[in-house]
């Protein structure tokens, strides 16, 4: 086994290529065929696949209704364009508090219930807001979606700066926002908090008897995460100046699901790989065949099965223990 | 043993599949260089649904873009180059996927025109996306009307008509065939309500009344409650505004309480392929028909009618149509205007008359100047259980044949207010 600085050079390594890769996506994005929307779209799944894994992955508890907080992100920058100040700042501000008071409300709700029990309801609370986006006609604009909005040019006071017509300024926005997340994310990963979150994780009643207030570590663990991804939920519809509420739908939740474990949901960046993966893979193969979601569908089956730990999981096994020749 | 010892002692089960499901994946990767792209084709990007509800409608468009792309460039193109069609799948419902994938056809492949979507709200995500980056868009079969109305841009143009239209003109054959009576059988959604409004106000006008009505949830398996009631307020005419599954369990309850016996069942728009799908029994009623194949009087049509026949083995629909004259009229725009300019392409098409091989109607059909809005001749008709003997697809006997201009409403109606770019 190689020996434990080993393993931080080489986490320094994966780090920075993370970063580079990310921070440089527009430039290459077109020479593999890609396009910068594309890059914008990976970051911004990837974000909010890393919030539903803070809460998955870290403390050990599966949601299934993340794109509640998701989609009232979205229609809550959407709307607030729409209806109050036209200001893309403002409007995030908005689509962030909705969101988290929603998980803030609802977690302290639910916690208590565990494993698929909660799965299910946290599906029915985000079914619920579903229902009330697609029925409420007059403000959502129900099944048609919120339309009459775009993204405003962001004013710096100095320079004004268009996001709407130029991509690669709106995906610096979305980089921006991602790595202050993901910086907060790893930071409270690491502090104690964080430790506890592993704890619970790992063993709940052991966590319990140690005296730790497992039912509000949790609770917190679960507003964190929906605030995160309420902030993807915003970036999300910024980036389409559209919302509808397919965003509210459980599918959104289970495709949330699926990138944070074909990525690998022990490993911190694990969701961001996983959110590449389907995002790329959807968008390469549908252009191919008509048939793409059962691709989609046995490559995860694939994972699954073979990667349990997702794609990264896997990596980091072969790296760790290399098979000798 | 470690793992490493493991792994030697032989070529285990999980390696082959491993090893299979890796060159699996490999088919898929990319080839590392790209593709010469043509750089001196026109592209047409089509980002409509090929999968889930609408898969069946996205799929006769794309069959009627396809065919209208080989005559073009058997005619030698546009502007003198080959025309090309790219297409991806917008899925039926997912506004992210038909964004991502317009951005992808504006982004990456440069197209010069965005066509789709079925699904009226992709159809609106997509014009926000065509407007944003100045690409000529046109929307073969999105109804709602917010597109060629309210949130009408300088750049989007339909084919299709407006579900106002389409109620404007079965009302009035409504109201002077069956009486004023009406009462509504409506789905409680988005496009329920519109739709329902729009019906009321095309009747209020011709002195239609509304006796009564219902919202019944989406997915109602049993409307013997709601038929019941219809029947005890003894309208004259009953409007059946569900659609998928809905239109099939309420049409076929409505036959089996017999109500069709003693009062008269319509709604508004109807699609062949909706007909097709219902059990023969329930193909009863009044509708509106965007374009029908079987016009023996209309020049052109049987031609077209053959072509399709012999590329599908089926009759085209109205969706085959809306996809031909989408693509067409890419071509006639840039012939008009010289030019793939978008803001020169959009002038062309204000007030622009399709050809008669292209609009393949009695009275053919325009845009409409400062609202980009196709004005055709629309189909009042009924449905009919089964087609002639040797023509099983005749499940439509068109009975008027409504001239657009008379339901298209005035300009100040549909609210669009059009701003030009500078």
């Amino acid at each position: 086994m190689p020996s434990l600085s080993a393993i931080k050079v080489g986490r320094r390594i994966a780090n920075a290529a993370v970063w580079l890769a990310l921070a440089t996506m527009p430039y290459w994005m077109k020479a593999v065929g890609g396009y910068t929307e594309l890059g914008t779209e990976v970051v911004v799944l990837g974000l909010t696949a890393m919030a539903l894994n803070f809460l998955l992955g870290f403390t050990g508890v599966l949601s299934f209704g993340h794109a509640a907080y998701f989609g009232l992100g979205a229609y809550g920058v959407g709307m607030t364009i729409r209806y109050l100040v036209p200001s893309t700042p403002l409007g995030i501000l908005v689509g962030v508090a909705v969101g988290t008071t929603a998980t803030a409300v609802i977690g302290a709700l639910i916690i208590r219930l565990r494993g698929v029990y909660f799965a299910m309801v946290t599906i029915a609370f985000a079914q619920v807001f579903y229902f009330v986006a697609f029925r409420w006609n007059s403000v959502t604009g129900g099944d048609d979606g919120l339309i009459g909005w775009a993204r405003q040019p962001l004013d710096l006071g100095f320079a004004q700066v268009d996001i709407l017509h130029d991509g690669r300024a709106f995906y610096y926005l979305v980089l921006l926002l991602f790595a202050v997340s993901a910086g907060l994310m790893a930071l409270l990963l690491r502090s104690p908090f964080g430790g506890t979150l592993l704890a619970i994780r790992e063993n709940e009643r052991r966590a319990r008897f140690l005296g730790i207030p497992v039912e509000f570590h949790m609770w917190l663990s679960f507003v964190i995460s929906g605030l995160f991804a309420s902030l993807g939920g915003t970036l999300y519809a910024l980036l389409n100046n559209f919302v509808d509420p397919h965003v509210l739908h459980w599918n959104m939740s289970g495709n949330l699901v699926i990138m944070a474990v074909l990525g690998g949901m022990r490993s911190f960046w694990g969701p961001l790989i996983g959110a590449a993966i389907f995002v790329v893979l959807q968008d390469y193969v549908s252009s191919l065949t008509e048939n793409w979601m059962s691709f989609l569908g046995l490559f995860f089956v694939l994972v699954v099965l073979f990667f349990p730990r997702g794609v990264l999981g896997a990596a980091r096994g072969v790296a760790r223990f290399p098979a000798k020749s | 043993m470690t793992i490493a010892e493991l792994s030697r002692k032989k070529v285990s089960r999980r390696a082959v599949l491993k090893a299979a499901a890796t060159v699996g994946a490999l088919q898929l990767v990319p080839p590392f260089i790209i593709k010469a792209r043509g750089e001196g084709m026109v592209k047409i990007g089509l980002d409509n649904p090929l999968t889930g509800t609408y898969a069946a409608l996205g799929k006769n468009e794309l069959v009627g873009c396809r065919h209208a792309l080989a005559e073009i460039n058997a005619k030698g193109g546009i502007l003198g180059r080959k025309a090309e069609l790219r297409v991806e799948d917008s899925t039926s419902g997912d506004a992210g996927t038909a964004v991502q994938k317009a951005h992808k056809l504006i982004d990456r492949d440069r197209v010069n025109f965005l066509l789709g979507n079925v699904n009226s709200a992709l159809a609106q995500a997509m014009a926000q996306v065509a407007n944003e980056k100045n690409v000529l868009m046109i929307d073969p079969g999105g109804h709602t009307d917010p597109i060629t109305g309210t949130d009408c841009h300088w750049n989007v143009f339909r084919v299709c008509n407006t579900t106002q239209m389409e109620a404007n003109a079965v009302a009035g054959v409504l109201v002077k065939d069956y009486g004023k009576k009406w009462y509504y059988i409506t789905p409680d959604y988005a496009f329920g309500h519109t739709l329902q409004a729009g019906m009321e106000k095309a009747a209020a006008k011709l002195g239609g009344v509304k006796v009564g009505g219902d919202l019944t949830p989406l997915g109602t398996a049993d409307f013997s409650a709601f038929l019941i009631k219809a029947q005890a307020a003894n309208p004259d005419v009953i409007i059946f505004l569900t659609a998928g599954e809905d239109a099939v369990n309420s049409l076929k309850q409505a036959v089996q309480f017999g109500l069709n016996k003693k009062f008269h069942i319509a709604g508004a728009q109807q699609e062949l392929e909706v007909l097709e799908g219902l059990p023969p029994e329930a193909r009863i009623g009044t509708w509106v028909f965007e374009w029908y194949w079987k016009q023996p009087k209309v020049a052109h049509v049987a031609q077209f009618d053959a072509a399709i026949r012999k590329i599908t083995g089926k009759v085209p629909t109205a969706r085959t149509w809306f996809g031909y004259a989408a693509t067409w009229t890419c071509a006639l725009a840039a012939e008009r205007a010289k030019s793939l300019d978008a803001v020169k392409l959009a002038k062309a098409l204000q007030g622009f008359k399709l050809p008669p091989a292209v609009s393949l109607m009695p009275d053919g059909a325009f845009y409409r100047a400062s609202q980009n809005q196709l004005i055709p001749d629309l189909y009042v008709g009924n449905a009919r259980e089964k087609g002639e003997p040797g023509e099983p697809e005749d499940l439509f006997e068109v009975t008027r044949v409504v001239k657009g201009p008379d339901v298209a409403g005035t300009l100040e109606d549909t609210g669009c207010k059009m701003t030009w770019p500078a």
